[in-house]
């Protein structure tokens, strides 16, 4: 037996005793690779972290929309039904594996996780107020829609338990996280992280500071509206220059990244046409029907109240001829018959004029149910860059700034004159009305402004932007019945379930009540 | 042209290795051998002069005619299964013999890994199938050659395409991921479940990509002796961490003593569907349409109904009856101390869909020596060299809407022609209907694996107990992909526009294993009733997996393919790619001992440690101990005056096997290349430096038996496998990385496999002209998940209207894999409207899993002619039709073609076109089946002139007919439908349909 033992041991020897250390092929470990990984690499997938969430049609955005009264997702027929997932988020009635939410929570952690990770690369301070920074965006999503934010302290620690800030003192983090990084971030181009991005959204972190300490009865602090009108103050008379582009269109068209046309719009997220881009152009396929051009889904409209708060004359809500949408689609409204490039109508798949409803259902169940329902063109169609179209996607616009102002002052801020580049009213309907009034809008001016005056303008303005679900929950409109939904029968739908599989995976989540 | 080739080849093989047969030769002997029980002939029984190097083997009538030296007194005849006979020549030319049959086959060598042991030293469950016991017929791969034939073993196929994969289980699934097949191992050298043929999409928006190829394809069926399946884990522990699944061991044929012998075989088949989904034909589509509210008035331009007006199968018109067409010759020679067996074979088989095909080149040898003028050194060495060449048709596990190739055809409006009245392709550019027929003539797709196995064995006797042998392998395998869609398809994104279009991909993988192994056997009798057979080893493996692909989109069409010209792809949607995984190391100790006494109580013990390079700093090495006791009955004194009893065996087994298969990398903290542009590094998975191999602990306890002399022989197994730390891809704690959400963990869970096997062979009728052996195997299956914290579902469904639909929870408290939908009740009469009991709610609803699996085969000969039948079933399982949820479903009418079976349960309830298309129990279908897998009558021509020996002419047919309720074109068919990765099981979607096959050839020798 001895014999055997030795022989048996000599010829592993011979083999050669392996350590067992993994060896890499293509990927690498990070620090001390040969530096092949660094703050710049991670910068870039720290923003391209962010197209998933923000332009997906399935994901925050729908969150944002779907859920109002800007937007419903019909099921019809063979289409759309989607298991649920639309009809709920309408409704009201998602649980906690709705799957599209909990993707949407999912992919802002994303974001949350690569800008701290740029943290351990030695960034230069301005990646790192670039890193920190959507951060804040992705924790301030998080925020407004689930109240629990997770976040790590080191991402190389594999064993840690990602904890948890809540309501008021994840804003609070957030409003420090910004107030720090301001100064070190640039003054632009939209395209990148910016001082008025951070402004932008610390306006909307004060805004809505008394909504996360109470949804039900939101309480809005003077000193709180007051930051808002300041910090809006410094966005409108910043070194960027804004201005509103001579057509509405423009801020979401083909090549809005180049200042020129675009001049409202203070931060987007990048789209490189032909080359690279988010999920941009579900924004128009979500509508429009396969005999158009582009061939569409068929799926989402806004409803007919909704469009119903549109004057004629409103440019906004479109109907114009616009540069390059040749295809017989112009931005803004479809409703009635549509047409192809030749000006001759089209017809659905059924041989039926191709005519947009105003009335829609939930669930469709007539005959003509690949019509029903006002599409939405808020984006204009890029016809030449195929897959990655070169909109970039709409975060922050100069408009909503104006407004966002306005808000404050009419909830107990003290009001303060625009610029003269806004009108330089210093009342809240001055300056909305300068807004509406523009010519690039063509609205009549209101006569006075409240609080439900200025919801409806804020939709007209902002309508399928991803920010109605945040403003009918700040103006206490959320649980209120609307066309194809019921109120809601309890207020926990002021937020969303912590998806299923996050709570599972961290013990320091809890629930949301209600669910 | 082909027996011109296979003459040169033959003449090739005579003249390179007639020098080893060359000797002396004085007198001829001619003899027959029969079986002493009956008389009846043996065939290929071994005749060798004792002392020398001669030898021949019997033919079909149990002759044989040797050519010995004069001074040659003795020939040795060996037959498996028989006791060996010496029988005297001196001073004769013709003799007889007579071979006494051991009982029940317990003399026959099965092969246990590291190891060979007589089936009557066994203490595990292991069943081990012999090549003329294997499935007949145009087999692919080794795997469909025992299908049906192992109780316990399950070889479900993901695909009807030629060299399509197949899921292998082994006494039910134990894993929440991908990682349920057995280990395979062939000649010593275990294979790699990862397959080199690239994966790459399906063209444009259609969504998803091909299925997989079979990983065993580079293997020549006709080149396998024996396969033997190792089912518990007193048998597979000896494989440490990847033996949970079961092993698999594939013994190659290998060169006899005895004269030079060519085997020839050929054989040519056609192929046809096997069993159809039924859709409309455009008659009934017309009817349909008046029946539904629809106008059904022939379509114009100024009123464009659904009505074309034609009548048209866009099924048959993908579908072609395919040939098939199988060539193998194996020369094989040697004596007691140089043995060759060479073969090469050629398979060229034909799909049923047009334009694909699965073409296999095998060449191999085997060989083995013995040097010295001590014969102690021995030397094994076989090369296996392989090409396989596949045109692959667009068939996707996952399309969306617009459908893969089968999807298109199902539900192409039957009554619109597939040509236009000038003969061109009806092709609507804009619409979302695509043209099946013009999308099979757009896309070409050829992929080319080419594989060597080669293993060189040395070993050395010590001394007459004492062996050690050394194997050093090296497994290479490369595999290219090359596809292109041409720009005239109406896909998006591929139709032409601004006259460029169409898309081309160019992929190619490397693997490479390379294994030492090194073992000392000790085999003694160390009293005379004790005796001992050890054997101890050290094992060091290691895998490397690598490759790149380029992608291209946007091209000047031009008649040649497209992936000629990629440079000259539209660069903004060109992609270039390149992957290289961790290097997989695992280094083993092991040892077995069995212990015998007087051949009445027999004790095995196993240990293996193994070291893996992927599992995590903390967790190096996992311990796989197995412990197994057996006891002869039928040997002890008090069984003796039982007669009826030949044979009777108990077994008990204990052990813990592993498995490992997760991937490289999981257990540390790395960045990947995350694709895209611009393409940058992103942590790519949260890291879990814990991370170790799942583990199996199974009881089995087993009754072999053989009975009235022999007529009965059989066993009965039960199994409990109970699988802990299951490995598993848990959602990690957000906030997560950005490329991936995951953490490879080991879960606090269990799954827990019980079950029944139950193996009977009978000879019913044996006679010298007239024999009937009948082999049933029926296995009682039921799995279970127990303590396993949360949900997760599974088997996501597609189509239009089914985005986030999936079919299956995993829960504990049920079986994976189980079904869990809405539950349809009918549909409203006022609405036509489907009504769900409350709703929206889920239920659990069956498990994909059989409970019941049954193998028949059964074969009758009578004088030449013999009659072989295999039938096999699954019983007790549920199955998805996501084709009819999706593709077929009712409410296309008006758009696209409808099932069948969906009109007529429209019509009976009333249901109506605008009801909205949801995943429910609607499309749950009970999945029991019963095939008559293959059917082989050969008629035995024997000796044809001089030089022909043994010619048999056959005809098999395989998949004859399938006994099932189910809807979808084969209950036998498992289209991977996984959900973040957790596997599916039991869902048909779209497949590339199975087929039925007869196959006629001839075998013989020279």
């Amino acid at each position: 037996m001895k014999y055997l033992v030795t022989i048996v041991l000599a010829s592993a020897v011979l083999t050669g005793c392996s350590k067992l250390d993994e060896k890499l092929g293509s990927q690498v470990t990070g620090v001390g690779s040969g530096g092949a990984v660094s703050a710049t690499d991670i910068l870039a997938g720290t923003y391209s972290a962010m197209r998933g969430p923000y332009q997906d049609q399935s994901e925050v955005w729908a969150s944002q929309q779907h859920t109002t009264d800007e937007t419903i997702g019909p099921t019809r027929a063979g289409d759309w039904d989607d298991n649920g997932v639309w009809r709920v988020l309408h409704s009201h009635q998602w649980d906690p594996n709705h799957a599209f939410l909990a993707n949407s929570y999912k992919d802002l952690g994303r974001v949350i996780f690569s800008a701290t990770d740029l943290l351990r690369f030695s960034p230069t301070t301005q990646q790192a107020a670039e890193g920190r920074f959507l951060r804040a965006m992705a924790m301030f999503s998080m925020l407004d829609g689930w109240d629990q934010v997770p976040y790590r302290v080191n991402t190389a620690d594999a064993e840690e338990v990602p904890s948890v800030r809540k309501g008021t003192v994840a804003l609070d983090y957030i409003i420090s996280e910004l107030a720090a990084i301001i100064p070190s971030l640039p003054d632009g181009p939209a395209r990148q992280a910016n001082k008025d991005a951070g402004r932008a959204l610390l306006m909307k972190c004060y805004l809505n500071k008394g909504v996360y300490a109470n949804r039900s009865t939101p309480a809005f602090a003077p000193a709180d509206m007051n930051q808002v009108i300041t910090l809006a103050d410094q966005i409108m008379t910043s070194v960027r220059g804004y201005t509103l582009a001579s057509n509405y269109f423009d801020n979401f068209a083909p090549g809005n990244d180049n200042a020129g046309s675009a001049k409202e719009v203070i931060w987007t997220g990048e789209n490189i046409g032909g080359v690279s881009s988010g999920n941009v152009r579900s924004r128009w396929f979500c509508g429009l029907h396969y005999n158009q051009n582009p061939s569409g889904w068929n799926g989402f409209t806004t409803l007919s109240d909704f469009y119903d708060k549109f004057e004629a004359a409103d440019k906004r809500r479109g109907g114009n001829a616009y540069p390059g949408m040749t295809q017989g689609i112009l931005p803004g409204f479809l409703i009635g018959q549509q047409y192809n490039g030749a000006g001759a109508p089209l017809n659905d798949r059924t041989g039926a004029p191709l005519a947009f409803t105003r009335a829609v259902k939930a669930i469709e169940v007539g005959s003509n149910l690949e019509v029903t329902g006002i599409r939405v063109i808020k984006y204009p169609i890029d016809y030449t860059s195929g897959d990655n179209s070169n909109n970039d996607y709409v975060y922050f616009r100069i408009s909503d700034v104006i407004l966002m102002k306005a808000e404050a002052e009419l909830r107990g801020g003290t009001a303060t004159a625009s610029p003269a580049a806004f009108g330089g009213s210093n009342t809240a309907l001055g300056q909305v009305n300068f807004l509406r009034t523009n010519v690039s809008r063509g609205a009549s001016s209101l006569g006075s402004l409240t609080l439900d005056i200025l919801i409806d303008e804020r939709g007209r303005e902002l309508y399928w932007e991803g920010w109605r679900r945040n403003d009918l929950v700040r103006f206490g409109k959320y649980l209120n019945a609307w066309q194809e939904k019921p109120a809601d029968a309890s207020p926990k739908t002021l937020l969303f379930p912590i998806p299923a599989r996050s709570l599972a995976a961290n013990p320091n989540l809890v629930q949301n009540s209600g669910y | 042209m082909l027996s011109s080739f296979l003459k040169k080849v033959s003449l090739l093989c005579l003249s390179l290795f007639s020098f080893v047969f060359s000797f002396a030769q004085d007198k001829v002997v001619t003899g027959k051998v029969t079986d002493s029980k009956d008389g009846s002939a043996v065939s290929g029984a071994s005749v060798v002069v004792k002392g020398s190097r001669a030898g021949t083997s019997t033919d079909n009538e149990g002759n044989f005619r040797l050519s010995v030296s004069s001074s040659a007194t003795t020939l040795v005849i060996t037959s498996v299964g028989f006791d060996p006979v010496n029988v005297d020549i001196t001073g004769k030319t013709a003799v007889t013999a007579s071979l006494t049959p051991q009982p029940g086959g317990l003399s026959e060598v099965v092969v246990t890994g590291y190891g060979t042991a007589r089936k009557k030293d066994l203490t595990g469950s292991v069943t081990s199938v012999k090549a003329k016991d294997f499935n007949k017929g145009v087999n692919t791969s080794p795997d469909q050659l025992i299908q049906g034939k192992v109780a316990g073993v399950q070889v479900v196929n993901n695909s009807g395409a030629p060299g399509g994969g197949t899921s292998i289980r082994i006494r039910g699934n134990s894993s929440l991921r991908a990682g349920n097949n057995p280990l395979i191992v062939i000649d010593g050298v275990p294979l790699s479940s990862t397959n080199s043929r690239p994966d790459i999409g399906v063209p444009g928006d259609i969504g998803g990509s091909t299925p997989s190829g079979n990983p065993l394809n580079f293997i020549n069926p006709a080149d396998i002796a024996s396969m033997d399946v190792l089912k518990d884990a007193s048998a597979a522990a000896i494989y440490g961490s990847r033996g949970s699944n079961g092993v698999i061991l594939i013994t190659t044929k290998k060169g006899q003593a005895g004269a030079a012998k060519i085997d020839f075989n050929a054989s040519v088949g056609t192929s046809s569907i096997l069993k159809r989904l039924e859709v409309l034909d455009g008659n009934q589509y017309r009817q349909a349409l008046a029946d539904f509210g629809f106008p059904n008035s022939v379509r114009t331009t100024a009123v464009p109904t659904a009505n074309y007006g034609g009548n048209v199968n866009a099924l048959n018109a993908i579908l072609r009856t395919a040939m098939s067409q199988n060539y193998g010759v194996a020369f094989s020679s040697g004596n007691e101390n140089a043995k060759y067996r060479v073969s090469l074979s050629y398979l060229d088989q034909e799909g049923i869909i047009r334009k694909s095909d699965f073409k296999k080149y095998t060449a191999g040898i085997t060989s083995s020596f013995k040097m010295l003028e001590s014969k102690k050194l021995g030397l094994d060495v076989n090369i296996l060299t392989s090409q396989t060449i596949e045109n692959i048709v667009p068939i996707s596990n996952t399309a969306g809407f617009k459908g893969s190739l089968i999807g298109q055809a199902l539900q192409w409006n039957p009554t619109r022609s597939l040509r236009k009245s000038n003969g061109d392709l009806d092709i609507e550019y804009g619409s979302s209907d695509i043209n099946p027929l013009a999308f099979s003539e757009s896309y070409f797709d050829k992929a080319t694996v080419t594989s060597v196995l080669a293993n060189f064995a040395p070993s050395y006797k010590i001394t007459k107990d004492l062996e050690y042998k050394m194997q050093v392998s090296v497994n290479y395998s490369t595999g290219l992909r090359k596809s292109y869609t041409t720009a005239f398809i109406n896909i998006n994104d591929i139709a032409l526009s601004g006259g460029k279009g169409g898309e081309a991909n160019i992929a190619q993988n490397e693997l490479l294993t390379k294994q030492i192994t090194n073992t000392l056997s000790y085999n003694k009798n160390l009293s005379s009733k004790l005796s001992l057979n050890a054997v101890v080893g050290h094992e060091y493996l290691k895998t490397t997996f690598s490759g790149n692909s380029q992608y291209g989109r946007g091209f000047i069409p031009t008649e040649k393919p497209y992936y000629y010209f990629m440079a000259s792809s539209d660069p903004s949607n060109r992609r270039t790619n390149g992957f290289a995984d961790p290097t997989v190391e695992l280094q083993s100790f092991f040892g077995r001992a069995i212990f015998n006494y007087a051949d009445k109580y027999l004790f095995t013990g196993t240990m293996r440690a193994d070291g893996s390079s992927k599992f995590g700093k903390d967790n190096k090495y996992g311990y796989f101990p197995s412990l197994a006791a057996a006891w002869n009955i039928s040997n002890e004194g008090f069984m003796s005056g039982l007669q009826a009893v030949k044979n009777l065996k108990l077994r008990l087994g204990w052990g813990i096997t592993g498995n490992q298969e997760f991937p490289a990398g999981a257990s540390q903290l790395l960045y990947v290349l995350n694709g895209g542009n611009p393409a940058t590094f992103v942590q790519q998975q949260t890291p879990n430096p814990n991370l170790k191999w799942e583990s199996t602990t199974t009881f089995n306890a087993g009754l072999d038996f053989t009975l009235l002399k022999g007529k009965i022989s059989g066993s009965v197994d039960y199994f409990n496998r109970n699988t802990k730390d299951v490995l598993f891809a848990k959602d990690a704690a957000d906030p997560v990385t950005p490329a991936g959400a995951i953490k490879w963990v080991n879960l606090n869970a269990n799954v827990i496999n019980t079950g029944v096997e139950i193996a009977l062979n009978t000879n019913i009728v044996k006679k010298a002209n007239f024999s009937w052996d009948l082999g049933t195997n029926v296995t009682f299956l039921q799995n279970e998940l127990k303590n396993f914290i949360g949900e997760i579902p599974t088997g996501e469904v597609n189509g239009q209207g089914l985005s986030g639909a999936f079919s299956q929870l995993i829960k504990t408290g049920y079986a994976l894999n189980t079904f869990y939908l809405k539950k349809f009740v009918g549909i409203d009469k006022a609405t036509g409207i489907s009504l769900y009991e409350n709703g929206e709610e889920k239920f659990f609803l069956g498990s994909a899993n059989p409970k019941l699996l049954l193998g028949v085969s059964t074969s009758v000969m009578y004088k030449k002619l013999s009659l072989e039948l295999n039938l096999n079933g699954a019983f007790g399982q549920y199955i998805y039709n996501n084709t009819a949820n999706a593709i077929t479903a009712f409410n296309n009418i008006g758009k696209r073609n409808i099932g069948v079976a969906e009109y007529n349960l429209a019509k009976s309830l009333g249901e109506k076109p605008v009801n909205p298309t949801s995943a429910s129990s609607r499309y749950l279908e009970k999945g029991n089946y019963l095939k008559l897998a293959n059917a082989t009558l050969s008629y035995n021509l024997g000796n044809l002139g001089k030089s022909i020996r043994n010619a048999n002419v056959f005809i098999t047919g395989q998949n004859l007919f399938v006994l099932t309720d189910f809807t979808g074109f084969d209950p036998e068919v498992n289209v991977s439908k996984p959900l973040n990765g957790i596997p599916s099981f039991g869902m048909e979607y779209t497949p590339y349909p199975s087929s039925r096959t007869f196959n006629f050839g001839i075998n013989f020798s020279l």
